[in-house]
């Protein structure tokens, strides 16, 4: 096959259908090369480099919505008549039944476009508009660093949305690497502290070992199977291991095992679970508070995306054999959520500065989240002497998928608001330790509405009704009640969760005294803060009540179910 | 009272265009009446606040526009009411005034009428031409008797064919309340099952009369309060009545929107508790109205006394409620709807919703359906276990409807302060006057008797005995308490007490016509003298103790003879003017018909001969302290010179109500229009009567019966109120007898009226301080116990928290160091960044992959 060969197939195969696809992602990009052009043709001083941004984004982000509309309307598995608001969009980003309209893979199969990868692709681009406006109202970077800091962020949203489509482990990887890369110089870009710089450090020594554990697990699996495609991923290892017994005697099994372990490893250490998570705290005590809520909800969603999808790979072939290693690692999982938030939540107790507070905090949420894999891993690998139907397998599933997106939707709001509020209390009192937050609700105007906020997104982070938290919880909770029919584990898992629960009130706690019933310190000064800041967090702070007890619950979760029940056919 | 005599308004139903057409005239008139406090609340109280905060000077003395604000909403509310009339007259055809066409189709009109047919006031007023002084009608009455008795014979339950015999005869009499009635659902709020949570109206004649009162009165009162409540407009009240220490009297800002707020969201409380179309909407206004109660109570809140009376009032109501709320779950799990009735014809908007409550309980005649089981007596509902809803059981126990009656009954002991709850309405006389006026004795405590007239239909006779037996006792034990009272505004409160007693007495002898009478007359002569007493206290410069007035109707003539026409009417006095016959203030009318139903019921059951004698000596002691307080406050010599010499008359906005409720309490039961406005809405069980039936040996007069007893009871009722006066008169206008020398005797009988009966005493002993004891040891459970858990275990995570950090500090830190310092420690020192731990980082890589690879290969499954 020729290299003419090979191009004409591309521009009269696949590449139409996926550049359509692919449109927002270029769109990011080339917003990517025009901020480097401002900073080139030092047009920085006349066009801030937040507006490219701030437009950059929101295109995408228009993109991604018209093509998750169209997709829910015109394609896929929903039948639907044109919508009329809807109509000119659709033309305006140039949306095909045979593009966008229509599920899988494109580029070849490198990526996937379904609704599951839809879903992901809005909230990180929807978050993207929110922290590159979170950044412009409070200023971190100025207009000097502005281009390299939203060239920095556009990018690794780019990775992170290239990790939620991946559908081949070349792509998995790539994936990962983008959105790491430009995270690190994020980390370090008060260039003027030592802690930001050592922090960055750190994460990037860190990130780049556990890259490489996952390349070596990466080419292990390529290797064994002789493919890097994730359809045919699940079929091999099933032929692989089939046929000389489960046990360890059979060395194939051992060594996929390690592969995918090794492969996990790398996601683990996004997902700050631990063992991998020595970073998070010193990272994300240097960082900005911006970045670290950019890190620890983006990040985080992209790698829970990327996992599901690796998971399902790997479980998408037929057989005993495989079904229990399948199982085996749907129960490791459960087991690392369980030390994760555990350690998460005991560790965030002593902390005095909220920012490691809030790292802790988001290690134990990972724990939360895990679970919910770890419950469908369990279910979609029932044994049959569970009784379980298959398509009582494939509604269970699909709830647990629904509980972790429902958590991610929730996760978003509460986490970006509690990071931002805490950055714009920085830009106020210049401090981020806790006793420094002593009676900041007694300030009058905008500081109680942010001190109110808080509380609003500490208690959903607790998961307190009637916030979204608590239902995000809880459906997990649910699916791993159920999974627990299935092996006693998840009963533990369980109810190690529900303890963890308590332990997380103490400290959240801790803030909140300290911002509402702590006295106000004598010779504390007012604090004035402006009341846009107010608004935007108020905005953000909303949906935390809406996805709580409010009829768009219902409307969220009936999303979440649907996109769910598509990775479940 | 004899209903039948008063013209009876005969209509059929009316065609289905026309009550759709009336019902939404009629539903969005009262609902725009309901609403309009609400909107006037939410601006007063919000735009109060708001106002202070912006402009502390100038927003201060705007305030005034809400009083303005909240008179324009209840004033709109009363003209939109009167809409209503309106339109409900013209759009069900009935007649309030009797014509010469409607007296003839009362059959029993007839004879008295023609009798009288030359005297104006028989033909006002058919019942009381037994009044007409000549006496010489009980020959004439006893036809009248007789055919009266023979459908009060008529059995009930199991007697059909005595029912079919003299059917015709019950029908001709008997009301049908649902022809003149409208409902219908405003808004559904949720839907459990088939619980439906809804927003319903229900419009029939009482609801209307309820909704004109209520508004009129309201109105009066409210321009009465711009008046009385002015000195709350300034920045700087200071209220005499809050003593701090050093002599100082407590100073803050005045509340003047504050309390027209309030004022205005009881009025839409009462209002929406008139309007709503099943009982559980009731029970919510019933809670509100309660919940304004305790915020008017407790308006002066930083008097101790004022806040402790609306707990107190608070408090006592929740005691009733409880008996509410366990009728509402009875009456839920046996009806499964809430609705009262449901009248829409079919074809109308609301038809589909089935029966209501009233429809299921008694068939179309009114009756109970009574079967025996085996081993208890049910009853029989009606239009209920159809094919559509076999949910709902086909009959309910009879002793749990006895049981629901008593519990709904419950919740209006405790409002409208009846015996044993009454203690909390005298204290509740803590609150701005014109809020004792309003809330405290015409429309809010009057809601019990409403809601007991209007439940009516639910009540079996033996619930009936019960709220007879505690209006009976209710009004004794008021009207003796009030007679050594010496507060101006409590001797009222304790009438209010009585008076109220009274209404359920009459609803409890089957007078269902003669009590809802009664609460009309009430509200407007109750109304009338609060406000009096509170231009008297406001002129004295808040003095409230009668033994410091006197002589005042030289400084305030219209009070004085304002609160003249309360007394009289209150007495129940008569006088004969030529031409009109003997003509009565309104009280008269009404006690007269309760005072006849008691008779015609103690002739019918002897055994209960108290309820007639109490009701009778105690229309005497009303008329006695009712013109005590009137002579010792206005008439003789001051008592005191100085609050007499700084006494003036109130100001023309206070005393212009005060004219306008006069002008009410006197004609309000002329001409007969009042009467049959009620009767339009008299449940169709009434007018016949019950003889004994079920297991209870237990009669209810008919109409015809308590009519024959009209000369008797009236003349009597009539006597003892003038010797009440009398009496008054020469202990404490002509000074004739001196007070002290009677009471030196019964001092101990003084003492215990002065107590209160003891009962504050004794609820204290009761509950009180039980309560406190169970509360300490709860209070030390929760202390000693809980807490002490509580802190165990925030010790142990704190513990549990704290060695995990050493752990994770000293051994696996300690670890990694050592490991570190002794592969790593020679160049660490050369490093700018920490380096060395970095490295370590990338070893903790290492170990945990290979530490995660042992642990998973460890506890793989063993095939």
């Amino acid at each position: 096959m020729s290299a003419s060969e090979i191009l004409n197939g591309l521009i009269h195969g696949d590449l139409p259908r996926s550049a359509e696809v692919f449109g927002p992602e270029i769109v990011l990009c080339l917003t990517v090369v025009a901020l480097l052009l401002l900073r080139l043709f030092s047009l920085d001083r006349s066009v801030p480099p937040y507006v490219v941004a701030l437009f950059g984004s929101l295109v995408a982000f228009t993109g991604v919505l018209a093509q998750f509309v169209y997709f829910t309307t015109f394609g896929g598995e929903v039948g639907g008549t044109p919508l009329g608001m809807g109509e000119t969009l659709f033309k305006l980003f140039l949306l095909t039944p045979e593009g966008a309209g229509t599920a899988g893979g494109i580029f070849t199969g490198l990526l996937m476009h379904d609704a599951f990868t839809l879903f992901f692709r809005l909230g990180l681009t929807f978050f993207l508009v929110l922290v590159v406006a979170l950044t412009v109202l409070t200023g971190i970077p100025d207009n000097e660093d502005g281009p390299d800091f939203y060239t920095l962020l556009v990018g690794s949203t780019i990775g992170m949305l290239v990790a939620t489509t991946a559908n081949h482990l070349l792509m998995l990887f790539l994936g990962v690497e983008m959105m790491s890369v430009p995270s690190y110089v994020m980390v370090g870009f008060l260039k003027g502290r030592r802690s930001s710089s050592e922090a960055a450090l750190k994460y990037v020594v860190y990130g780049a070992g556990t890259a490489g554990v996952m390349l070596y697990g990466i080419s292990l699996l390529a290797g064994l199977m002789g493919t890097a495609d994730f359809a045919e991923l699940g079929p091999r290892l099933a032929y692989l291991v089939e046929g000389e017994g489960v046990g360890l005697s059979n060395p194939n099994i051992v060594a996929s095992l390690l592969a995918v372990m090794m492969v996990l490893v790398g996601l683990a250490f996004k997902l700050s679970l631990v063992p991998f998570h020595f970073w998070c705290p010193d990272a994300f005590e240097g960082a900005p508070a911006e970045v670290g809520g950019y890190l620890s909800v983006a990040s985080k969603a992209a790698a829970f995306a990327l996992l599901v999808r690796f998971l399902l790979a790997v479980t998408g072939g037929q057989g005993e054999s495989l079904a229990s290693l399948n199982l085996y690692i749907g129960i490791a999982l459960g087991a690392i959520a369980a030390v994760s938030m555990t350690f998460g939540n005991l560790a965030a107790y002593s902390q005095t500065n909220v920012k490691r507070l809030l790292a802790y905090s988001t290690i134990a949420h990972a724990g939360y989240m895990l679970m919910a894999v770890s419950a469908m891993m369990v279910i979609v690998n029932a044994p049959a002497s569970s009784g379980w139907s298959p398509a009582r397998i494939q509604v269970e599933a699909a709830r647990c998928l629904e509980g972790l997106m429902y958590y991610l939707a929730v996760y978003l709001f509460m986490n970006l608001a509690a990071f931002a509020i805490v950055a714009l209390i920085r830009n106020q009192t210049f401090s981020e330790e806790i006793k420094d937050y002593n009676g900041l609700a007694h300030h009058s105007g905008t500081m109680t509405l942010l001190c109110v906020c808080m509380g609003i997104a500490l208690f959903s982070l607790i998961g307190l009704p009637p916030f979204g938290g608590f239902f995000a919880k809880m459906m997990i909770f649910a699916s791993v009640l159920n999974a627990g029919s299935i092996h006693w584990t998840m009963w533990a898992l369980l109810a190690i969760g529900g303890l963890n629960t308590i332990f997380s009130v103490f400290y959240y706690m801790r803030v909140l005294k300290a911002m509402f019933i702590a006295p106000r310190p004598e010779e504390s000064r007012t604090l004035a803060v402006p009341g846009i800041l107010g608004a935007y967090v108020l905005v953000i702070t909303l949906p935390i009540l809406l996805t709580g007890a409010s009829p768009l619950q219902n409307n969220l979760s009936a999303t979440a179910h649907y996109v769910a029940s598509v990775l479940f056919p | 009272m004899c209903g039948e005599t008063a013209v009876k308004p005969r209509f059929t139903h009316m065609p289905l265009e026309q009550y759709i057409y009336t019902g939404t005239v009629l539903k969005w008139l009262l609902g725009l009446a309901w609403l309009l406090p609400l909107v006037g609340f939410a601006i007063e109280i919000f735009g109060g606040a708001w106002g202070k905060r912006l402009d502390p000077v100038a927003g201060g003395r705007k305030l005034r526009l809400a009083g303005y604000l909240a008179v324009f909403c209840i004033g709109t509310g009363f003209l939109l009411s009167l809409t209503a009339l309106v339109v409900w007259k013209g759009g069900t055809g009935v007649a309030l005034m009797p014509t010469a066409e409607a007296v003839s189709h009362g059959d029993h009109a007839a004879p008295d009428g023609g009798e009288h047919g030359s005297d104006d006031h028989a033909v006002d007023h058919g019942e009381h031409a037994g009044h007409d002084g000549s006496g010489d009608k009980p020959q004439q009455a006893t036809e009248g008797d007789a055919r009266g008795q023979s459908p009060a014979a008529e059995a009930h339950g199991h007697g059909e064919a005595d029912a079919h015999q003299e059917g015709g005869g019950h029908e001709a009499h008997a009301n049908d309340p649902y022809a003149a009635a409208f409902s219908g659902t405003y808004y559904e709020l949720a839907r459990f099952g088939n619980l439906r949570l809804t927003i319903d109206y229900y419009i029939d004649g009482l609801t209307v009369l309820m909704f004109c009162m209520v508004t009129l009165i309201a109105t009066c009162i409210h321009i009465f309060a711009i008046g009385y409540m002015s000195d709350e407009l300034t920045e700087d009240y200071e209220d005499h009545f809050v003593h701090l220490s050093g002599g100082r009297h407590f100073h803050r800002p005045g509340r003047f929107y504050r309390f027209f707020a309030f004022m205005s969201l009881f009025c839409f409380s009462m209002l929406g508790l008139v309007i709503a179309g099943n009982i559980f909407q009731v029970f919510v206004f019933w809670e509100l109205v309660g919940i304004c109660s305790y915020l008017l109570i407790g308006f002066y809140v930083e008097r101790h006394s004022a806040s402790t009376a609306a707990n107190k009032a608070f408090i006592m109501n929740r005691v009733g409620d409880f008996g509410f709320l366990i009728g509402l779950m009875i009456l839920w799990t046996y009806f499964g709807t809430f609705q009262f009735a449901n009248v829409s014809p079919a074809g109308s908007p609301d038809a589909a919703n089935g029966p209501g409550l009233f429809q299921m309980v008694r068939d179309s005649r009114g009756d109970l359906q009574v079967e025996e089981t085996a081993d208890e007596q049910v009853v029989m509902l009606q239009g209920s276990g159809s094919a559509d809803d076999t949910s709902s059981p086909r009959s309910i126990p009879y002793w749990l409807l006895v049981a629901a009656g008593v519990g709904i009954f419950g919740g209006c002991i405790g409002k409208s302060a009846q015996f044993p709850l009454q203690p909390w309405l005298p204290d509740a006389m803590e609150g701005p006057t014109p809020v004792s006026a309003l809330v405290h004795s015409a429309t809010m405590v009057a809601a019990g008797v409403y809601l007991a007239g209007r439940f009516y239909p639910m009540f079996t006779p033996e619930v009936l005995l019960v709220i007879a037996y505690v209006g009976c006792i209710t009004l004794f034990i008021g009207a003796t308490i009030a007679i050594v009272a010496t507060d101006i505004k409590r001797v009222l409160a304790y009438s209010t007490i009585s008076q109220l007693g009274y209404m359920m007495l009459a609803l409890g002898v089957g007078g269902w016509a003669a009590g809802i009478y009664h609460l009309i007359t009430h509200a407007f002569f109750k109304s009338l003298m609060f406000l009096c007493s509170g231009s008297v206290i406001h002129g004295c410069h808040h003095e409230q103790e009668m033994t410091r007035m006197g002589g005042l109707y030289k400084k305030m003539p219209i009070t004085c003879g304002a609160m003249l026409v309360g007394v009289v009417a209150i007495s129940g006095l008569a006088f004969w003017i030529p031409l009109a016959g003997l003509t009565g203030l309104s009280g008269f009318y009404s006690k007269d018909a309760i005072v006849a139903s008691s008779l015609a019921f103690m002739a019918g059951n002897p055994n209960h001969f108290l309820l007639f004698l109490v009701p009778l000596v105690t229309a005497g002691i009303t008329a006695f302290y009712m013109f005590r307080l009137w002579f010792m406050t206005f008439a003789g010599q001051p008592r005191d010179q100085h609050v007499y010499d700084h006494a003036h008359e109130s100001p023309r906005v206070m005393t212009t109500p005060l004219i306008i409720l006069s002008v009410f309490a006197v004609g309000c039961a002329w001409f007969g229009v009042l009467e049959n406005w009620i009767l339009t809405s008299e449940p169709a069980h009434v007018a016949a009567g019950l003889t004994s039936a079920y297991h209870v040996l237990l009669t209810m007069p008919s109409h015809h019966a308590i009519h024959a007893m009209h000369h008797t009871a009236g003349t009597a009722a009539l006597i003892a109120a003038v010797t009440g006066a009398l009496l008054s008169a020469v202990f404490y206008w002509k000074g004739l007898v001196d007070p002290e020398s009677v009471r030196k005797p019964f001092a101990g009988v003084h003492h215990f009226l002065v107590e209160k009966w003891e009962f504050d005493n004794l609820y204290d002993v009761m509950f009180v301080r039980p309560v406190h004891v169970v509360a300490s040891w709860c209070t030390a459970f929760d202390k000693y116990v809980l807490d002490g858990i509580l802190h165990l275990l925030s010790r142990l995570t704190v513990a549990t928290s704290a060695w995990d950090r050493k752990f994770d500090e000293t051994v696996v830190d300690g670890l990694v160091n050592l490991l570190g310092n002794t592969t790593y420690g020679v160049g660490r020192s050369l490093q700018v960044v920490q380096t060395g731990r970095l490295r370590q980082y990338v070893m903790f890589i290492v170990v945990g992959v290979l530490g995660l690879f042992v642990l998973l290969i460890m506890f793989f499954p063993r095939a």
